[in-house]
């Protein structure tokens, strides 16, 4: 089991992305996990006829949106708080942190439950409250589960996907004291007892926010297990915190994100539960337990008004967190969520990451990507990633005023000239590919020649054509002239 | 209006956007073709059925607490909780002395320890298999999530062909919800959080049980 990366640097990646290449059982576990997602995601949109139509609908609606997102979101807030919600903005984590820490304390809240929140995972809002002593407990099983084990999600759906159900049986053992188990459905009858204690008693439920509906101040909050149902009807108080990006203009476009999101990440064609909450129950008071009295939405922008309003990169703000884009990428596939280092992994991880966090957090992500597409493929809103990926990697090089350049190796910087050089010239690129020739002939000195010897330590160099096309070309034109 | 408000509002107006795409029309399936009754019902419980979620049809409300008791046994269930509803009023009347019964504003200790919830649906989508809880219009929101077992009677006029038409419901006047809390119900809680594993009944019901009452 690869180690929790809580370094955040940069320089860790390589180092993480190493240590899961090692790892055999995370690497079995992370291809069961992905082909199986991607088998029952292609089965769930073969079955709908306008699969491409819903795809182009909803980016068209997603790119209005975010054109004229301050437009949307001072909408959302507005009829958020017509409806009875305490609307509160964040400008960073920070704030955000301190937003829900000043919530629960007013209240004397001690005992929180939360629902999954890659947003709340984003600020790391566990940590801050936990500091005030106020540490949530989280609800969904996978998140439940790497909490117990002190973990982070390796997953944007699946949060302990690198975890084996023998780890979390001896989790269990060692955490619950059970008697010994690996049956999943053993260990999620425990997580039901133990949780169901921790909801009754709740004070404070935090949850996350799938989509914020403009034109009626409405959340809608997506899941399987009924714990989102739990954490936002049993306590008096719920806080929800949504990214900016999430706003929506009309409650009827939440149809065609219903039909893409679950089909696009899960395979379902609708996850068991949708709640929809819009403001406040005005009669939770009085009748007793059918809704929380107090509904608070945390507006989180921690970078992303920066997206926003570059045109180049706005397009990443479409994302509808579904996680296709992880379970289709060959290097998520090979190394996981956790050597990314970041709280978003895999493709849409490798863009939003540097663009939330700034790129010194994150210079290597834009980089690990072989830039196949197959994340474009699957994007229900058909984000080009690969295109943004590129231009990222270029601000990550030359820098673009927001971000400062590389700095170069010398002899990247040298390789990159030579190679140019004998680029231009036909004569220069005769004289170099016969010298590359010539050279595969001395296995040993691709062997031991530093830098080919480290890329050849676990690869083969592909095999040149003995003559070159050109050569070939030429015999066969003066065979036939002859 | 707080600072952190002026500050995000004013950074997304920073630069002018050169480009503003339209707004595309609603894209919906609502007020498609008319679907048959009886295609709707068979629908919801095709769908349904892979789910693990029985679907049975009741001309009337004997036929109706018949079913509910047959349900209750198959679960071993002795107790539940009931919404406000009259229709669960009026099939709660016809049960046993033997199942103890619990109303909607009953403690929530007691709402935790029933066995099964008693509920109806505002509307129900046959393409997903889904049902609308609207809590504005019944008392259901803890009786429905609860107990391991939840019945779920869904008068026939309520069932529609399409998520399209189902979210036209809710929004009667094309925009607004109007109800604080709005829950889908597709089947029972499921997760998959242990490698993959399909676990039905983490933390909300462990079973769903719909029943569509022809003549309410």
């Amino acid at each position: 089991m690869t180690g929790t990366p809580h370094s955040r640097h940069a320089n860790a990646f390589h180092a993480q992305a190493n240590d899961a290449l090692q790892d055999a059982t995370l690497k079995k576990a992370l291809r069961n996990a992905t082909d199986l997602f991607a088998e029952r995601r292609s089965a769930a949109i073969d079955a709908v006829p306008d699969w491409e139509a819903l795809r182009d609908h909803a980016r068209k609606v997603k790119d209005a949106t975010v054109a004229r997102l301050d437009h949307y979101i001072e909408q959302f807030a507005d009829n958020a708080e017509k409806a009875g919600a305490t609307v509160h903005w964040a400008r960073d984590a920070k704030e955000a942190c301190a937003i829900v820490t000043k919530l629960a304390e007013d209240r004397g809240a001690k005992r929180l439950v939360k629902s999954k929140s890659m947003a709340t995972e984003e600020i790391h809002l566990n940590k801050a409250l936990a500091e005030r002593a106020r540490e949530p407990v989280e609800t969904d099983l996978g998140e439940w589960i790497i909490q117990l084990a002190g973990e982070t999600p390796s997953h944007i759906i699946v949060p302990a996907i690198h975890m084996t159900r023998d780890a979390i049986g001896q989790l269990f053992v060692d955490k619950l004291g059970i008697p010994p188990s690996n049956e999943p459905k053993t260990l999620a009858a425990h997580a039901r007892k133990r949780l169901r204690d921790h909801f009754a008693k709740a004070d404070l439920g935090i949850s996350g926010v799938n989509f914020g509906v403009a034109e009626t101040g409405s959340i809608l909050i997506l899941e399987n297990e009924g714990n989102v149902r739990m954490t936002t009807s049993m306590p008096k108080v719920h806080v929800a915190v949504m990214g900016i990006e999430r706003v929506i203009p009309r409650f009827a476009d939440l149809e065609v994100f219903l039909r893409l999101l679950p089909r696009s990440g899960t395979g379902q064609h609708l996850t068991t539960y949708q709640s929809i909450l819009t403001g406040t129950d005005n009669q939770a008071k009085s009748a007793m337990g059918q809704g929380p009295e107090e509904m608070h939405i945390v507006l989180l922008d921690n970078g992303r008004s920066k997206i926003a309003v570059d045109e180049k990169m706005r397009e990443t703000l479409a994302c509808i967190r579904c996680g296709a884009c992880l379970n289709a990428c060959p290097v998520y596939q090979t190394i996981g969520g956790h050597a990314y280092g970041s709280v978003y992994p895999g493709p849409i991880g490798a863009i939003l990451t540097p663009q939330l966090a700034g790129m010194h957090e994150a210079k290597p992500l834009p980089f690990a990507s072989t830039l196949c597409g197959a994340c474009k493929d699957v994007c229900p809103v058909k984000i080009d990633i690969p295109s943004l990926l590129l231009e990222l990697r270029q601000r990550a090089v030359e820098g673009d005023g927001k971000q400062a350049p590389a700095k170069r190796g010398f002899f990247e910087l040298l390789t990159w000239r030579m190679w140019s050089w004998f680029m231009r010239n036909p004569t220069r690129y005769r004289f170099a590919t016969a010298l590359a020739r010539l050279g595969q002939r001395l296995p040993l000195l691709q062997k031991t020649m530093p830098p080919m010897a480290a890329w050849h330590s676990t690869r083969e160099l592909p095999k040149l054509a003995k003559k070159s096309f050109r050569d070939t070309y030429r015999k066969a034109k003066k065979e036939s002239n002859g | 209006m707080s600072d952190a408000r002026k500050a995000i509002l004013a950074a997304l107006r920073q630069e002018p956007t050169t480009h503003v795409p339209p707004l595309p029309e609603v894209m919906t399936s609502a007020g498609g073709p008319t679907v048959p009754l009886d295609d709707r019902i068979r629908t919801l419980t095709e769908i349904l059925a892979k789910l693990g979620a029985p679907v049975d049809v009741a001309a009337d409300m004997t036929a109706v607490s018949t079913r509910i008791r047959e349900v209750l046994a198959e679960h071993g269930a002795t107790s539940l909780a009931l919404s406000d509803a009259p229709l669960v009023q009026d099939a709660a009347k016809e049960l046993p002395d033997s199942i103890e019964q619990f109303a909607h504003d009953a403690d929530r200790e007691q709402l935790l320890r029933s066995n099964a919830g008693l509920s109806t649906a505002q509307c129900a989508i046959a393409e997903t298999g889904t049902l609308v809880l609207v809590a504005k219009d019944e008392r259901h929101r803890l009786a429905t999530l609860l107990p391991d077992l939840h019945i779920a009677l869904v008068p026939a006029s309520r069932l529609v062909a399409t998520l399209g038409d189902g979210f036209a419901q809710l929004a009667s006047d094309g925009t607004s919800p109007d109800s604080p809390t709005i829950t889908f119900v597709t089947g029972p809680s499921r997760t998959a959080d242990i490698e993959l594993e399909l676990v039905v009944g983490v933390h909300g019901p462990k079973a769903l049980h719909v029943v569509i009452v022809m003549d309410a």
